[in-house]
């Protein structure tokens, strides 16, 4: 199994000119949530030059589908420009490319709840703010979501006491 | 602290979530707390690596 190698893959994403928002785990962790993830989760653009660009990318981190490692089936442009949820491994770690999250959420409608942030060697990426992943986790309510909420909304309300 | 602190500091929530943690977390920047998730990881599975069938 390899490594997790977060800080690569999304360079890769960001060098390759790929439009995506990082949410999940991920997100959590670098709006300062102090949870444990094990995957890079991100919802791409789903139209059809960036789901050429983001097709490029994966291919250079040799992603497969998780499921069955040994078929080593590669996502196509047709997968990536649905909805669904593509559950990969690629030579930096698990990665999920979401075509939607939530009450079918895309980049577009997650693109206002956003922040750039700077995640080390000159890589900038958009992050799902916690507002809404507090939200979104409400929404779905299952066990893994209500497992990780208490944490989430302690972690922003004690973010706005030091910004208020 | 002194008795006027309207939000004194504790250091658990009342549904027990550890707020020194998250201090401690929010006081990183976004770098800071990505190299420390991906240093917990690998040690992690360096470690089932280890006890990998037991």
């Amino acid at each position: 199994m390899p490594d997790n190698d977060f800080l690569s893959a999304l360079r890769a994403l960001r060098e390759g000119g790929v439009e995506f928002a990082v949410v999940g785990g991920l997100a959590a962790v670098l709006n300062g949530a102090p949870v444990n993830t094990f995957d890079l989760d991100i919802v791409p653009a789903r139209d059809e030059e960036n789901v050429a660009r983001l097709l490029r990318v994966l291919d250079t981190l040799d992603a497969v589908y998780r499921m069955q490692p040994s078929r080593r089936l590669k996502p196509d442009a047709s997968h990536l420009r649905s909805s669904g949820h593509h559950n990969l491994i690629t030579n930096c770690g698990p990665l999920d490319v979401l075509g939607t999250i939530g009450s079918r959420l895309g980049y577009e409608d997650l693109l206002p709840h956003t922040i750039q942030m700077e995640i080390g060697g000159e890589v900038r990426v958009r992050v799902l703010n916690l507002e809404t992943l507090v939200a979104l986790k409400e929404e779905l309510a299952g066990e893994k979501d209500l497992a990780v909420l208490p944490i989430l909304r302690r972690t922003l309300e004690q973010k706005r006491r030091g910004t208020d | 602290m002194t008795e006027t602190d309207p939000q004194p500091q504790t250091d658990y929530s009342e549904d027990g979530v550890d707020l020194t943690l998250i201090r401690w977390m929010l006081s990183l920047t976004p770098a800071e707390r990505l190299q420390f998730l991906q240093r917990q990881v690998n040690a992690i599975l360096a470690i089932r690596k280890l006890n990998a069938g037991q």
